[in-house]
């Protein structure tokens, strides 16, 4: 048997993973069956039952969604302690880079709980209303993210299956750090243009969402997250290391850094799914949803903060920049 | 969201109806005391283990012929040392010896007390011995679980060896050990290198294996690799290595352990799931009352939400309460020896408190994923139960 299924939290992970599937089965069933049949002018005990039947959808997904919601940073905790299993690696870095399903498990995860946010909020907005407005929307979602977390359980158990604890892998810096001179960031950037950039998209995003411009900061929410993934990288999280050279997405969860990773990850993500998820929402369902748009920002203002507050106190600890 | 008169409802039907909730939460807190009692000292075990090899060498150089050890000439000593990027080469004279073929057996570590390096380890573990006069006689220091192991054999101040070429070799216990690490060193006798070598059989000019550092950790990998060019019988292991053994070994364990543990989560399942079927249909009247004052099938969804959530936390802190006085005041008896082993001196380990992120969020997902799982259709039941039907 392969020893990093023996693991603990790999076992603990896959096992709560395969009990939520069971449910989503479950769900799944149900909510095709009420798209078939679901007639709200109809008063038949058929219709009775489904709307019944809608409680327990609504019952496991929220269920779901509670545990997927935490154990996304467990998966991310899970990976970081195989590192001592998985010759060579040093952080997850290494280890969701043993073989090839790792990193799109991980973006299949982001998505995931990107998607599964936005239908809990089209649920809660469905509930308010008393006729069920967004019902064929809610659940014809459900079955796309039930598609996804299929996806999903397979590149779980074919990658956690499928990691060689004798075959060496790449450490964070020979991924990241390492190009041998060549420039790892987009367009062509130099670092201080891209922090520039990552300031002034920071402050039009913020405009752009107290001034309503629903549509422009929807795009302007996805570059933000696109220019801070290489800002975190290759700048702010140089900072946390107190290191130049160490350049890694992932050392930054562990203990030497105080989990640090979660605040900012969780943050960033956090703030990002959730303006983007307001945005979608209010435009497919056309209702007000300008608080959790303030709650995106505020989330998003907080990472912004934790990465400024990061480099300005090694500033001030050693008298010098990096 | 919660206001006052839910959160009386709340703990109303939490408190009030104590008995009924006593079952499940004496379940749990069973079940949770069971599973954080492993993974406590497992992950106690572990960090004593990690640390103590924190302070061991980086690498290790040994010699196979075979499949097996042989001992490797200190001529090899000079060809490590030229590899740029080495630093603190040292020879290790040591190996085991059975008091009888299929007996205990003693760690010999010999020890040579002209060595820097090596005199500079030793002081820092016997700190007050007295080298000179250690040295001047047949001397060795032993651990306190062999020293015990002697004293009840009569031999309470020296003890003869049976060297490998067949004479017997007369040892004085000089000193004990100080019982600082005993998870590593509770079978281990330390001796001046000369007699470590006649008792092991390990010719002048060889020794059991050479350890050494590497300073700089981007550099570890490469100097593995130049190290195991040297020679064709050369065999080098790293710390990381020896550290992804222990870490196996824990995890087959614990694998084996959460893999019966999960037949007992199935069965505990399926109780709960007996158990609130028929505690809410009893309730069913209760539902049908509130449904019929005005509450909604959400309402009702809620309040049984939050009572689910107090249980869960009630019984884990409880159950997590009560392993951690079992494991760290109790220091675990009975369940220890599952992974301590109890073969040769089976070491007197005070488990030193761990209580990590990891173990905690573990227990908790194991416990509460399947919890609510099985109470999560009971529960939808009764709330969406007719209150027509449910007052009948």
């Amino acid at each position: 048997m392969n020893p990093i299924l023996l693991n603990t939290q790999v076992q603990i992970y896959l096992f709560g993973e395969s009990i939520l599937y069971i449910f989503m089965i479950m769900a799944f069933i149900i909510s095709l069956h009420i798209l078939l049949k679901w007639d709200f002018d109809s008063f038949s005990d058929e219709q009775y039952r489904l709307e019944r039947r809608s409680y327990l959808v609504i019952t496991i997904l929220l269920f779901v969604f509670a545990v997927k919601f935490m154990l996304l940073p467990y998966f991310v905790f899970t990976i970081d302690s195989l590192n001592t299993l998985v010759p060579g690696a040093m952080c997850a870095a290494g280890v969701i880079s043993a073989n090839s399903y790792g990193l799109e498990l991980l973006f299949v995860k982001l998505f995931v709980v990107f998607i599964l946010s936005w239908w809990l909020m089209i649920n809660y907005y469905d509930l308010q209303a008393k006729n069920y407005p967004f019902f064929k929307i809610k659940y014809g979602l459900y079955i796309a993210v039930f598609v996804l977390i299929t996806l999903e359980l397979w590149l779980d158990f074919a990658y956690f299956g499928n990691i060689d604890i004798h075959q060496p892998v790449s450490c964070c810096s020979a991924l990241f750090g390492q190009l041998e001179g060549a420039n790892p960031l987009p367009f062509g950037l130099d670092t201080k243009t891209m922090l520039i950039l990552f300031y002034s998209i920071f402050v039009t995003l913020a405009i752009l969402i107290l001034t309503k411009q629903d549509i422009t900061a929807l795009i302007f929410s996805g570059l933000f997250l696109y220019i801070s993934y290489y800002s975190v990288v290759y700048f702010f999280g140089t900072y946390v290391y107190e290191l130049p050279t160490h350049k890694c997405p992932f050392c930054m969860f562990q203990k030497e850094y105080h989990y640090i990773g979660y605040l900012i990850w969780g943050s960033l993500f956090g703030g990002v799914f959730l303006t983007a998820d307001s945005i979608l929402c209010k435009k497919v369902l056309n209702v007000d949803t300008s608080k959790s748009k303030i709650y995106g920002l505020l989330l998003i203002t907080v990472f912004v903060f934790t990465v400024s507050a990061v480099v300005l106190i090694y500033r001030f600890q050693n008298g010098t920049w990096l | 969201m919660l206001n006052r008169v839910k959160l009386h409802f709340l703990a109303l039907s939490v408190f009030g109806e104590s008995s009924r909730h006593l079952a499940t939460v004496l379940l749990s807190v069973l079940v949770i005391f069971i599973l954080s009692s492993v993974l406590f000292i497992s992950s106690s075990i572990k960090y004593t283990v990690t640390t103590a090899l924190e302070n061991e060498a980086d690498m290790t150089v040994q010699r196979v012929r075979g499949g097996m050890l042989a001992q490797v000439p200190l001529s090899w000593e000079k060809d490590i040392v030229n590899i740029r990027g080495i630093d603190s080469v040292s020879p290790r004279v040591w190996g085991r010896y059975f008091t009888k073929p299929k007996g205990k057996s003693f760690l010999i570590i010999g020890v040579d007390f002209l060595d820097s390096n090596a005199n500079k380890a030793l002081s820092k573990i016997v700190g007050s011995t007295d080298l000179k006069k250690f040295l001047n006689a047949h001397n060795m220091l032993v651990s306190a679980k062999v020293k015990s192991w002697m004293k009840k054999r009569f031999y309470t101040d020296s003890y003869s060896f049976l060297s490998a070429d067949g004479e017997f070799i007369k040892m004085n216990i000089y000193a004990t050990l100080p019982k600082n690490s005993d998870l590593l060193s509770n079978d281990v006798i330390i001796m001046p290198i000369d007699d470590a070598r006649k008792i092991l059989g390990i010719k002048e000019g060889y020794v059991t294996d050479f350890v050494l550092n590497v300073p700089n950790d981007a550099q570890k990998v490469f100097i593995e690799d130049k190290l195991s060019s040297l020679h064709f019988d050369i065999r080098v292991v790293s710390k990381k290595e020896s550290l992804a053994a222990y870490d196996e070994s824990f995890n087959f364990r614990n694998g084996f352990f959460l893999t019966l543990f999960m037949i007992l989560l199935a069965t505990f399942s399926l109780i709960l799931y007996q158990r609130y079927t028929q505690s809410y249909s009893t309730q069913k009247r209760q539902i049908g009352i509130y449904r019929a004052l005005g509450w909604s099938i959400k309402d009702i969804l809620t309040l049984k939400f939050y009572e689910i959530v107090v249980i869960i936390l009630g019984s884990y802190v409880t159950g997590v309460g009560l392993a951690y006085i079992f494991v760290y005041i109790a220091n675990a008896p009975v369940l220890r020896d599952i992974f301590l082993g109890s073969g040769n001196f089976s070491p007197d380990v005070v488990l030193i408190p761990v209580i990590d992120f990891s173990a905690l969020s573990s227990i908790f997902l194991l416990y509460a994923i399947p919890f609510v799982a099985s109470v999560l259709i009971p529960v939808w039941k009764i709330a969406v139960s007719d209150p027509k039907e449910a007052m009948l």
